[in-house]
C-alpha cells in the first residue's frame, strides 16, 4: 500500500497534466474535437471474468442499450478502446487479462465492475484470486454493487465519457509512467521471471512517457529473466537426408 | 549470407495446427479456453483448459458460518442461481431435521421454475448468437429481463436473490405478485409462437444444428450426463420426477424427451421446457393463495449455530442438469466439508472434449451453447 500512495491520485495529475493548453486556440478546439469524438466511438472489449459478466448482456442489448451511447462489443484487444473487468479475477484469469491489456492501443481505460475488483468482494479469503485490481492495471473507473445493475454500468460508462471528453481520463499514462510499480506487483504474484510479450519500455519511450518510475528493480529482472530468442534451426546436407528417410509421406510421393 | 552447403529444408506437408480457443473470445461461454487441434476445419483433437474462474468454493465455506454459505453458493452458477441456494438449505434442513412449513416450498418452487425459465431463454438466446443469428438473443435476453424484474420484486436481488435460507425463505411475496407474475406468464407464452418461428422451426438453425454434436443415450449415461442434455436423448429423466423434493410431487407436468441427441434435440428440449415451467408456474399461482402460514420455521440463533454431526446428499434439477451437495457436519458451526457436483463439470470438460472431436471448428462454440455449460461452475 505504502508503494501505491507513491502515485498520484487521479485529480492531482489532471491538474498536472490533464488539461494542458496550447497557445495556439485552434489547437486547443482540435483536442477537444478529437476528445470529443473518442468519447463518443468506444469499442469494449469485455473480458467476462467473472460472474458480472451477466448483467451486460441486458445492458448491451434492447432493454438498456448501450449502443445508443456510442460503445460497441469488440472483439479483439487491438481494436478495442475501454477493457471491462467484469468481476473477480482468479490468478490465472489476471495474467490474461494484463497481456490483453498491454496490447490494446492507447489511449486505452479499464474499468473494473464489481466489488470483487475493488478489494476482493467475497472471495477476500480465498487463496485462489488477486484481490485489488489497481494494483496491476491502472483502473479507470471502478463500478461497485455484487453485482452492479445494468443502469449503473451504464451510469459509470458514461461517467468515462465525461472523463474521456474532459480530458482527465488519462490512467493510461499511469502504466508507463509507473511500469516498475505495476510490474513490481505482478512479479510479486506470479513469479519473479514473469514476462510478457510486448515492451512496455519501448512504448514508454515512444509515447514520451519515460519517467524516473518506469524503470527500477523490477523491470531489471524482467532482463535477467529474458530468455534469449532460440536460433533458427537450419540444417546441411546430411541431415536432410534423414529428416526426408523419417518422413513416411515423401517416401509414398515417390 | 548462407554457408555454400546450405540447403532449404523441404518441411513435410504439414495441416494440422492447434489453436487456443478462448478464454477471451467472442463464441465461448464465459471465461473458458479449449485447446483445439486442427486439420483444416476439421477438430482432431480438444482439451479443455479449465480453472479461469477458480475461487476455491469448497474451501471457502469450510471457513464460514452456515448461514454466511448462503451468500456464498448461488455464485456457483451464476446464470441459474437459486437452484444452489435451495439445494444447500435443503441439505441443512435435512442435517437438522427441520420441517419447513408448506407455503415455503411452493415458493420455492416458484423461484425454481422462474429461474429455469431465465436459463433457458439465455441458453437458447447463446445458442442463437454462436450461429449468426442474433435477434434470438436479444428477444432471449429482454425476456428474461422480465422474469429478473419479478424476481427483483419478490427477493430484492435481480440476479443473486439469497433468498433461500435453512428454514424456509426469508419473507413472504408482496401484495399481487401472483397477478404480476401471471400477466408475465401470458406474454412469455405468446411469445413462444414467435421464438418458433424465428428461430426453433427456423431451417438456418435446424441445418446448422442437426447431427451436430450428437451422443447416444449409453454414452451420455457413461459420460455422466444429466439434465436436458441426457433427455435429449431419448431418457426420460428428471429428478424432479424420479426423486421429489418440495412440492413437486403434487404438481402436474410433462418430462420432455427428443430421440436425436444432437444440438438440435437439446434445443428443441428446452423449449419444450419452457412451456413445461409455464405451465408449473400456473398451476403454483393457482395453488399458492390456499396454503397458508408462515413461509419459515424458527431456527437457532444463525451466528452461533451448530448443525448436529451427520451427513447428507440432497439432489435438485437445475436448469443444466442433476445438481447435488454432499455436506459433511462434525457438530460445528461450520461446515466440515462441502462438495458440490454440479453438472457443468461433465458436459463442459469430459463431454464437450469429446462432441468435439470430428466436428469442424465453427460448431464447438454451438455445442459448448447447445450443452448449456455454465464455466464458473465448472471451476467452482
Ligand atoms: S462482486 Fe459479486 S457479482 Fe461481482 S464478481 Fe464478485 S461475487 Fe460476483
Amino acid at each position: 500500500m505504502n508503494e501505491l500512495d507513491k502515485i498520484p491520485v487521479r485529480q492531482e495529475l489532471s491538474v498536472a497534466e490533464g488539461n494542458v493548453k496550447r497557445s495556439n486556440p485552434l489547437a486547443n478546439v482540435f483536442d477537444e474535437l478529437v476528445r470529443f469524438c473518442q468519447s463518443r466511438s468506444m469499442f469494449m472489449l469485455h473480458y467476462c471474468t467473472g460472474c458480472g459478466a451477466i448483467e451486460l448482456p441486458p445492458a448491451m442489448t434492447s432493454r438498456f442499450d448501450m449502443e445508443r451511447l456510442g460503445i460497441q462489443p469488440m472483439v479483439t484487444p487491438r481494436q478495442a478502446d475501454i477493457l471491462l473487468i467484469t468481476g473477480y479475477v482468479s490468478v490465472k484469469t489476471l495474467k490474461r487479462i494484463i497481456l490483453t491489456y498491454e496490447q490494446m492501443p492507447s489511449p486505452k481505460y479499464v474499468i473494473g465492475i464489481c466489488s470483487c475488483t475493488v478489494n476482493g468482494g467475497m472471495y477476500w479469503q480465498s487463496y485462489a484470486t488477486a484481490k485489488v485490481l489497481k494494483e496491476y492495471l491502472p483502473v479507470d473507473i471502478y463500478i461497485a454493487g455484487c453485482m452492479p445493475r445494468p443502469e449503473a454500468v451504464i451510469s459509470g460508462l458514461r461517467d468515462l465519457m465525461g472523463d474521456i471528453k474532459s480530458g482527465r481520463a488519462d490512467n493510461w499514462k499511469r502504466y508507463f509512467q509507473n511500469y516498475d510499480h505495476y510490474l513490481g506487483n505482478q512479479q510479486k504474484l506470479f513469479g519473479e521471471d514473469w514476462q510478457t510479450p510486448t515492451d512496455i519500455i519501448a512504448e514508454a519511450e515512444h509515447y514520451g512517457l519515460m519517467t524516473d518510475q518506469t524503470l527500477g528493480e523490477h523491470t531489471a529482472l524482467l532482463q535477467k529473466h529474458q530468455q534469449p530468442l532460440e536460433a533458427l534451426e537450419f540444417s546441411l546436407g546430411e541431415k536432410r537426408e534423414k529428416i526426408q528417410g523419417e518422413n513416411p509421406r515423401e517416401k509414398n510421393n515417390e | 549470407m548462407r554457408p555454400e552447403n546450405y540447403e532449404a529444408i523441404k518441411q513435410p506437408p504439414s495441416n494440422e495446427f492447434e489453436l487456443n480457443f478462448g478464454p477471451n473470445h467472442p463464441g465461448i461461454e464465459g471465461n473458458y479456453a479449449f485447446r483445439v487441434k486442427l486439420n483444416g476445419d476439421e477438430v482432431l483433437s480438444a482439451r479443455a483448459d479449465a480453472g479461469y474462474l477458480h475461487r476455491g468454493f469448497e474451501k471457502l465455506m469450510e471457513g464460514r458460518l452456515w448461514i454466511q454459505n448462503i451468500a456464498l453458493v448461488p455464485r456457483i452458477c451464476v446464470p441459474d442461481p437459486v437452484p444452489m441456494e435451495v439445494c444447500y438449505s435443503l441439505a441443512i434442513e435435512e442435517l437438522c431435521g427441520l420441517e419447513i412449513p408448506e407455503r415455503a416450498m411452493w415458493l420455492r418452487v416458484m423461484q425454481l421454475e422462474m429461474s429455469r425459465l431465465a436459463a433457458h431463454l439465455f441458453a437458447f438466446g447463446g445458442h442463437a448468437a454462436t450461429t449468426g443469428m442474433y435477434t434470438p438473443m436479444f428477444w432471449g435476453v429482454a425476456d428474461r429481463d422480465l422474469i429478473l424484474d419479478r424476481f427483483e420484486e419478490l427477493t430484492g436481488g435481480r440476479v443473486y436473490s439469497i433468498y433461500n435460507i435453512p428454514g424456509g425463505v426469508r419473507r413472504d411475496m408482496p401484495d399481487g405478485f401472483l397477478d404480476r407474475l401471471g400477466t408475465l406468464l401470458d406474454y412469455l407464452d405468446s411469445r413462444l409462437p414467435d421464438y418458433d418461428s424465428l428461430f426453433f422451426r427456423n431451417q438456418v438453425f435446424i441445418k446448422r444444428a442437426r447431427d451436430v454434436g450428437a451422443m447416444t443415450q449409453e454414452q451420455a449415461l457413461k459420460w455422466g450426463v444429466t439434465g436436458p442434455n441426457l433427455r435429449a436423448t431419448g431418457l426420460a429423466f428428471d429428478v424432479r420426477r424420479d426423486d421429489p423434493y418440495l412440492v413437486y410431487d403434487k404438481i402436474d407436468f410433462d418430462i420432455v424427451t427428443e430421440p436425436g441427441g444432437d444440438a438440435l434435440s437439446r434445443n428443441l428440449v428446452r423449449r419444450a421446457e419452457l412451456k413445461q415451467s409455464i405451465r408449473i408456474l400456473r398451476q403454483i399461482i393457482k395453488h399458492l393463495p390456499s396454503v397458508k402460514g408462515a413461509v419459515r420455521c424458527p431456527i437457532p440463533n444463525p451466528l452461533a449455530w451448530n448443525v448436529p454431526a451427520g451427513e447428507t446428499y440432497t439432489r435438485v434439477e437445475s436448469s443444466k442438469g442433476e445438481l447435488a451437495y454432499y455436506v459433511v457436519s462434525n457438530g460445528g458451526d461450520k461446515p466440515y466439508r462441502v462438495h458440490v457436483r454440479g453438472p457443468s463439470s461433465m458436459h463442459a470438460v469430459q463431454v464437450l472434449e469429446k462432441l468435439a472431436v470430428g466436428s469442424r471448428l465453427e460448431d464447438v462454440a454451438q455445442i459448448m451453447f447447445s450443452l448449456d455449460a455454465c464455466p464458473p461452475e465448472v471451476d467452482r
